[in-house]
């Protein structure tokens, strides 16, 4: 029973994989929307290309600053490790904010 | 951008146009249908019911055949889940009251996976990549705090919090922290929206233009961002909980 449930679930995930992408792959874009502007293009672009540069240099930051605490005290790891994931997070979410400017400024 | 649809919509809006017949154009005019569209509910309704339904398909018959001696291998993962949430809130918030908070964080937090992982599936939408869901999530979990604090401690001292330390300030600091909490809505709202439509979006684009084995990489990120995001958000609505019920000490 443990192995039958084992070897259908992994059944399904490989056919959920297989034809996800023939599935998806038929619906091409289709943009009838006015024509982007220059603008639009370079705006986008600096919008999350600034974002990402800033935000990866303040987590590199953040997780060396961790992989330090890590060294210097390894019995803190589980507490240190929970720390620099939501302190990641919080810096991508600016990050995403950008993004979502950016797809502001492309698509609406 | 072009919209797709999860597989559910189109049945479940014929079945209801069936039974319903047609909406009125001022209801598709406040539900933001293009025009040309027909549908009762939108796909991110749908679909955040599908999610409620599918956990309670596999919760409820659980919680009926729980067993102390011998537990099933369900109901051992779902305890190792609801543990770790409940060791979590005793950890952030107090030794004592963090546990009361349980079916509500849990439920958020159990919600809030499923809605993200239905990213992952070809025939499904995530809903929590529109920002009605997002908001209406930020929301209730800003109003559940709120009145949480305004029952533990009364509306008055509730309030003094906003005050700030000094009572000189309190003309200066009010607005502040008004404008900081109001913050934390659209904060918890565009982490959850941006992280998700993100992934869904890349996956989206990757599968169009590789098919085979690339999109791979993209998904195991989604597996693993749908889980951090939604842990993500209940931790901040732990910090915020903590922040409105941990008392006074001044």
């Amino acid at each position: 029973m443990n192995r039958r449930l084992v070897t259908l679930s992994l059944v399904f995930v490989v056919l959920a994989l297989v034809v996800a992408p023939a599935a998806m792959a038929q619906e091409a874009g289709h943009d009838a929307a006015p024509a982007k502007s220059l603008g639009q293009f370079l705006g986008a672009a600096f919008a999350i290309g600034i974002a990402a540069a800033f935000g990866a240099l303040g987590q590199g930051r953040a997780i060396s600053a961790a992989c330090e605490a890590m060294g210097r005290n390894p019995g803190g790891g589980g507490a240190i490790r929970i720390t620099m994931i939501i302190g990641l997070a919080l810096i991508e979410s600016l990050v995403i904010y950008a993004l979502i400017i950016a797809f502001m400024i492309l698509f609406g | 951008m072009h919209h797709e649809y999860s597989f559910l919509f189109k049945p479940v809006n014929a079945l209801l146009i069936a039974i319903l017949g047609e909406p009125g154009e001022k209801y598709l005019r406040a539900m933001g249908a293009q025009p040309g569209e027909v549908f009762w509910l939108p796909d991110h309704v749908i679909m955040a019911m599908l999610a409620v339904a599918l956990l309670a398909a596999v919760l409820i018959p659980l919680s009926r055949r729980l067993s102390v001696e011998r537990p099933s291998n369900l109901q051992q993962m779902v305890e190792m889940i609801v543990l770790g949430l409940e060791d979590l809130l005793e950890d952030v918030i107090g030794p004592g009251i963090g546990k009361q908070f349980l079916p509500f964080i849990a439920a958020l937090a159990l919600f809030i996976f499923t809605c993200n992982i239905f990213g992952l599936f070809f025939f499904l939408q995530p809903p929590t990549a529109k920002t009605s869901t997002t908001f209406a999530l930020s929301i209730t979990a800003f109003i559940f705090y709120n009145v949480i604090g305004i029952r533990k401690q009364g509306f008055k001292h509730y309030l003094k919090h906003f005050m700030g330390p000094v009572p000189a300030l309190a003309w200066l600091m009010f607005p502040i922290e008004v404008i900081s909490h109001v913050a934390r809505i659209l904060s918890l709202a565009f982490r959850l929206f941006g992280n998700i439509l993100g992934e869904h979006t890349a996956t989206g684009i990757f599968m169009v233009l590789v098919p085979f084995v690339v999109p791979w990489p993209m998904m195991a990120l989604g597996i693993f961002g749908a889980l951090l995001q939604a842990f993500i958000f209940i931790m901040l609505t732990m910090a915020y909980l903590q922040g409105a019920v941990v008392a006074e000490e001044h």
